[in-house]
């Protein structure tokens, strides 16, 4: 059982003994068993070589790397060992082709919808008053089936989410003060929270992508472009209301994270360490939780679920089967 | 499978040389607890490769290397009489 390893110290990783060493700033060591590392985080302030980034390569190692604002800066990937010509040839045909590329959009925001809807549900349940949202969703949810292009679709997708968003007020039993969704850069808490915990989702999925034949880049609901990888961002859709936005709502009502876990006097854009290490850890808490799946009859953790959607998306682009996204069935 | 692995190298013939090997080795799989033990997570195939790797190096007449395997961490108390150490933890 590999998982994945976070770094937030601050000090040096390399390669000895044919393992993983972290040497701290004050010169204490740890060995990292190698054999049982499936990636790596690396959230603090770390000096690696190109002795490790080979031993990386050589045990199929991707290591992702965060700045001090906890903002994605990018990740080093061992040379593609799983290519397939096939795949990539089908895959962009899906996105070059209209009716398939609006199939398989469609497909992802049905389910992504449905996890959102399925969220508030829970909520509704629990006591509170969501009714007319849920009401509103499914009304939405309908019309994705008249979308004609993507645009379109993704107009339906905002809305959604804005109904959505409009909820989290409710949910959420803290002070939040989230009216809107802010990007680049995020303007308070909650946003600045959303963000961080989105791009946790958008590596874990980048990752999984890599242990596929999948070329990260081609996507279908979002627009490929450069210097980003699209199908993540595609795939993430369907996770993040059952992985990161779950993820917060535990957060915030447990009171485990509040306005005291960020700094600021850098208007909420940078976690404290302690925060960091709190989230990260419930994140991989969660990733690890284990489901019975229903056609494979046995138990699966989300991170895995994840990797099937990815082999679903395969079959269907290479004509096996068709996509039917992930909803959560249970 | 959560395992412990504890070893007894022999000093004779040798003796520090096989235990440096067998050191290195453990650490490739596991994480050093205490002086010769080490404990981890290991799927049945890690366990097949780490014992192909030990048994090259372990004299058969001298050293003893013992394996304790538990389906899962949590049918294990670990119990700290003393300091306590999270070494085991995937958060560095």
């Amino acid at each position: 059982m590999k998982q994945a390893y976070y770094i937030f110290s601050n000090g040096i990783l390399k390669r000895n003994d044919n393992t993983l060493q972290l040497v701290y700033e004050d010169g204490q060591k740890k060995d990292i068993p190698i054999e049982r590392v499936d990636e790596l985080y690396i959230l603090g302030e770390t000096s690696v070589n190109t002795k490790l980034l080979d031993f990386l390569a050589k045990n199929n190692i991707c290591i992702h790397f965060y700045n001090y604002y906890e903002y994605y800066v990018g990740s080093f990937t061992p040379r593609e060992s799983l290519v397939s010509g096939k795949v990539l040839i089908c895959q962009v045909q899906h996105n070059q082709d209209h009716g398939k590329r609006m199939a398989l959009a469609k497909a992802v925001i049905q389910a992504a919808s449905y996890n959102i809807y399925r969220n508030i549900r829970y909520y509704n349940k629990r006591g509170k008053d969501l009714e007319s949202h849920m009401a509103r969703i499914e009304n939405l949810r309908d019309s994705i089936n008249y979308c004609e292009n993507i645009e379109e679709l993704m107009g339906v997708e905002g809305n959604i989410r804005k109904i959505y968003y409009d909820t989290w007020e409710t949910i959420i039993n803290q002070q939040i003060d989230f009216r809107k969704r802010v990007k680049h850069p995020p303007d308070n808490m909650i946003n600045s929270l959303i963000s961080f915990i989105n791009s946790l989702v958008y590596t874990k999925v980048l990752s999984e992508i890599y242990k596929t034949q999948l070329n990260p880049t081609v996507s279908f609901l979002h627009e490929p472009s450069t210097k980003r990888f699209s199908l993540s961002l595609d795939i993430a859709e369907v996770f993040k209301p059952l992985i990161a936005d779950r993820l917060i709502f535990t957060l915030l009502n447990k009171n485990m994270i509040n306005e005291k876990s960020f700094d600021v006097d850098q208007y909420y854009l940078r976690l404290k360490p302690q925060a960091l290490k709190l989230i990260t850890n419930e994140l991989d808490q969660k990733l690890k939780t284990t489901i019975k799946h229903r056609d494979l009859g046995r138990d699966v953790s989300y991170q895995y679920l994840i990797r099937l959607e990815l082999y679903k998306l395969i079959k269907h682009i290479i004509g096996e089967k068709p996509y039917q996204g992930f909803k959560i069935w249970w | 499978m959560y395992v412990i692995l504890v070893y007894d190298i022999s000093n004779e013939e040798n003796g520090p040389k096989t235990w440096r090997r067998v050191f290195k080795i453990c650490k490739k799989y596991l994480t050093h607890i205490q002086d010769s033990v080490f404990e981890g997570e290991l799927s049945e195939s890690q366990i097949f490769k780490l014992k192909g790797e030990l048994k090259k190096h372990l004299r058969t007449d001298l050293d003893s290397c013992i394996i304790f395997k538990s389906r899962n961490e949590k049918w294990l108390d670990k119990e700290f009489w003393g300091r306590e150490d999270n070494a085991t933890s995937n958060f560095l």
